[in-house]
């Protein structure tokens, strides 16, 4: 058994794809993954968090994570999953959801081997992101929750 | 367990306290026994109380107030302003002792701060000129000391035959009646006896329960009131004290002398923290807990629309009937728990007689305040809220609505200025209006203002209602000087703000010389309303029920533009209308038939055009994330019978987002 005490570095990731490329968020903060829903449209919203659905009776916001990445709109597949997390905004825990391409898998992660993103020719914003690390062949690349998920985009953005 | 027994004594004299405001303030508006009563009573819980719960120091200054009003029920003391003045200036002191948080250093210090002992000065001048038994023994001046009765003493040594029988409960509320007799004794020369006759005869009664009669002969110098201080806190008991002439009573009827210290042994058992009048019928609950319970019988409300949908696409009669008969059921809940929440409005109608009465003070206007339908009920989360804007609206009121006598006068009506402080529940709404009848809204002042502020254009041709409706756009103010009590402009639109907040809307009704009335229209709750669900594309959207006027069908009323809006001919009513597909940003509808729900804005009926109209029901609020508060028009979401998310539609924003927007938006239809 090892002692519970909080571990910066190493970290369970829940990790997805968008795009082809490997995303992945600490599990702590995942609710659960559903299939795909359709939301229901909010009038007059900002795009990125465009509309609602019902989990289990409450009303969670749907957000656009492709959006914020720049990432071009995608047509549901069937691979595709909803992943609900409960995110603190505004000092208020609030569920939120967004739809991945599709789930692989959870790991877990050292994160004090956390590297920069490497160009990948994509135009990810950066401020989104907390770096990437690698896995086999792979490059997973952590999401930054905090910037990610705030109500009003970030201006630094670039 | 002690600290729960404290904290709940602490509130229970906080609920006093707030009553003894109200009670104090009615008494000067209508002297009758019944709040003499209530009065004394309350004092006396507070007294009692605050001495077992370590807040003597309240006790000790409340009981001088106590006294006051135990002369008043007796007949012997008048009700007058000076005791109504000073009653509430007393309730002010004990609301100071009790922040304090029981005996301390602090307590002492404003125990004999000049303030209190001023205080208690005065009410001693009053209870000693109403009582000659009191001033008989407390001499020609009174002290200035919390205890001038004890010091003042009479000099001459007299004797006392006492009769302490506290009641069965006494020991269990704390009583220790050991220590009375124990400071009665240090008063002088004291023969204890005890009187053991209401003893039950078999043994393995209750021991917490108190069965003796203590029989005191007590010879002393310090006077009727310093025995009578010994018992200021034992309530629960029958006293008798008598002034015998030097001789010893022969009233004890074979006295069995009992060894005190096997009493004492009972006593110190563990008391439950009774209350002291334990006539209580109520229960006292968090508010959160009913808020988590509200919360179930929403997801109750929730499966029971899907339980419907189910039964009725299955058609199994057997079905079918059961389902109506939990759909009863879960009315009833729903009522009933709605019902817990709900709260005469009285409790804040109260608040505001003080109010009152210091800002007319304060303004040196003579104004009275008239309340009606204290007793219509009102959820509790909506009571919480509408506290600050009514009092900013009454200081308007007081401030710039009622004039000064000598203006009043002169334009003919009475000196003393009236508000009215009213309201009744209209089906789902309650209507709270404030009204005055002071000079009115001065139309052409708003107008200049506005036109100042760059609210309005200076040609702009407003009715007399829409300049009216302008004193709660942000930073308006009309008041010329800035007083301390209103003028800075900063409160009608926070007014507005927080009603529309709760889901309610704002009417303003003057007229010129003769007065003002504003009138808040409330949902009666915020849970849970009756919704009129409609359709848009393929979105499902709910208007609440409350606002909705009638549904017509939108080729039936003829469409045209008055003074650059687009309106309906409805009958013989003119109705501008708003196309909620242009205002939600959605693609132009393309269906044939549409309809249109007509809604009732700020006395205004508006046209909301929709696709289709699919019904009504129950519909559970659910508020809005951090993404989505913010938005225009919308008043939350709830859960449809089918799991799909709806929004609600708060008409009021909604219009006035689209009116403010582009005035164009009331516009042609596709």
């Amino acid at each position: 058994m090892k002692p519970d005490h909080a571990d910066d570095t190493a970290s369970m990731l829940l990790i997805f794809r968008l795009e082809g490329e490997s995303f992945g968020v600490s599990v702590d903060s995942v609710q659960e993954i559903l299939d795909p829903q359709d939301p229901t449209p909010v009038p007059n919203a900002d795009p990125f968090a465009y509309g609602l659905i019902n989990v289990r009776g409450v009303v969670v916001p749907v957000i656009d994570v492709r959006r914020r990445l720049r990432m071009a709109p995608v047509d549901r597949k069937d691979t595709t999953r909803m992943i609900v997390l409960e995110h603190e905004i505004d000092g208020k825990m609030t569920k939120l959801a967004f739809s991945a391409d599709a789930v692989d898998t959870v790991i877990e992660a050292d994160l004090t081997a956390l590297e920069k993103v490497p160009d990948l020719g994509a135009s990810w914003p950066q401020s989104y992101l907390r770096g990437a690390i690698r896995r086999d062949d792979d490059l997973v690349v952590l999401l930054d929750t905090q910037t990610l998920f705030a109500p009003v985009m970030q201006s630094t953005a670039a | 367990m002690i600290e729960q027994a404290v904290a709940a004594f602490v509130q229970e004299a906080q609920e006093i306290l707030c009553e003894l405001e109200e009670l104090i303030l009615g008494l000067e508006e209508h002297n009758d026994a019944a709040t003499v009563d209530a009065i004394f009573r309350g004092l006396h819980t507070v007294k009692g109380s605050g001495s077992m719960f370590g807040y003597t120091g309240l006790a000790r200054f409340t009981h001088h107030f106590e006294n006051a009003f135990e002369l008043v029920r007796a007949g012997e003391l008048s009700v007058d302003r000076t005791l109504i003045d000073l009653s509430l200036a007393a309730r002010d002191q004990m609301v100071q002792f009790l922040a304090l948080g029981g005996d301390g250093e602090q307590t002492e210090e404003l125990l004999g701060s000049d303030e209190t002992t001023g205080l208690i000065d005065r009410i001693q001048s009053l209870t000693l000129a109403a009582s000659p038994a009191v001033s008989k023994s407390a001499g020609p001046r009174p002290g200035s000391a919390s205890d001038a009765a004890t010091q003042a003493v009479s000099g001459q040594r007299e004797t006392f035959t006492i009769r302490f029988h506290p009641l069965p409960d006494a020991l269990r509320n704390g009583m220790r009646p050991d220590l009375l007799i124990r400071e009665l004794a240090e008063l002088g020369q004291a023969d204890i006896r005890y009187d053991l006759r209401d003893m039950p005869e078999r043994d393995g009664s209750d021991p917490t329960a108190a069965w003796l009669t203590w029989l005191i002969t007590l010879e002393t110098d310090q006077g009727r009131s310093a025995v009578e201080e010994v018992f200021i806190f034992a309530d629960d008991a029958d006293l008798s004290i008598e002034r015998t002439e030097a001789e010893a009573p022969a009233a004890v009827a074979a006295p069995e002398c009992a060894p005190e210290a096997e009493r004492a042994g009972a006593e110190e058992k563990p008391k439950a923290p009774g209350r002291i009048d334990g006539k209580s019928e109520n229960i006292r609950v968090a508010s959160s807990r009913l808020d988590d319970m509200m919360d179930s019988i929403g997801e109750l409300v929730i499966a029971q629309a899907r339980l419907d949908a189910v039964s009725e696409k299955l058609g199994n009669s057997t079905l079918d009937a059961v389902v109506e008969e939990v759909g009863r059921l879960v009315l009833g809940l729903r009522d009933a728990t709605l019902s817990i929440r709900m709260l005469p409005i009285e409790t804040v109608f109260g608040k505001f007689r003080r109010v009152v009465r210091d800002l007319s003070n304060e303004l040196g206007k003579d104004v009275r305040l008239v309340t009606r339908g204290g007793e219509t009920e009102v959820d509790k989360n909506v009571i919480d809220r509408i506290g600050d804007p009514l009092v900013h609206m009454i200081r308007n009121s007081i401030d710039h609505g009622i004039e000064a006598a000598a203006t009043r006068t002169a334009a003919g009506k009475p000196a003393q200025g009236t508000l009215r402080l009213s309201a009744r529940q209209e089906g789902g709404e309650i209507l709270i209006s404030i009204e005055d009848n002071g000079g009115g809204l001065d139309t052409e002042a708003i107008r200049r203002k506005a036109v100042e502020r760059g609210l309005i254009d200076a040609e702009a041709e407003l009715t007399e209602r829409e300049l009216h409706q302008l004193i709660f756009e942000p930073g308006f103010s009309t008041a010329d000087k800035i007083s301390s009590v209103s003028g800075r402009g900063v409160g009608m639109d926070a007014v507005r703000n927080t009603i529309d907040s709760l889901g309610g809307s704002i009417d303003v009704m003057s007229r010129q010389g003769l007065g003002t009335r504003v009138t808040l229209r409330l949902p009666v709750t915020m849970a849970i309303i009756d919704g009129l669900r409609v359709r848009l594309g393929r979105s499902i959207y709910v208007i609440p029920l409350s606002a909705v006027e009638e549904c017509v069908e939108m080729d039936q009323a003829e469409t045209g533009r008055t003074s650059g809006r687009s309106v309906l001919q409805i009958r013989e009513h003119v109705v501008p209308y708003l196309a909620l597909d242009r205002i939600f940003g959605l693609p132009p509808s393309t269906e044939a038939r549409r309809r249109v729900v007509v809604v009732c804005v700020g006395g205004q009926r508006i046209g909301l055009v929709v696709d289709d109209i699919l019904g009504q029901g129950q519909t559970v609020i659910k508020s809005l994330s951090a993404y989505h508060r913010d938005l225009p028009g919308l008043g939350g979401a709830t859960i449809l019978g089918d799991g799909r998310v709806a929004i609600i539609i708060d008409v009021a924003t909604l219009v006035r987002w689209a009116e403010a927007r582009h005035n164009d938006t009331l516009s042609k239809v596709a």
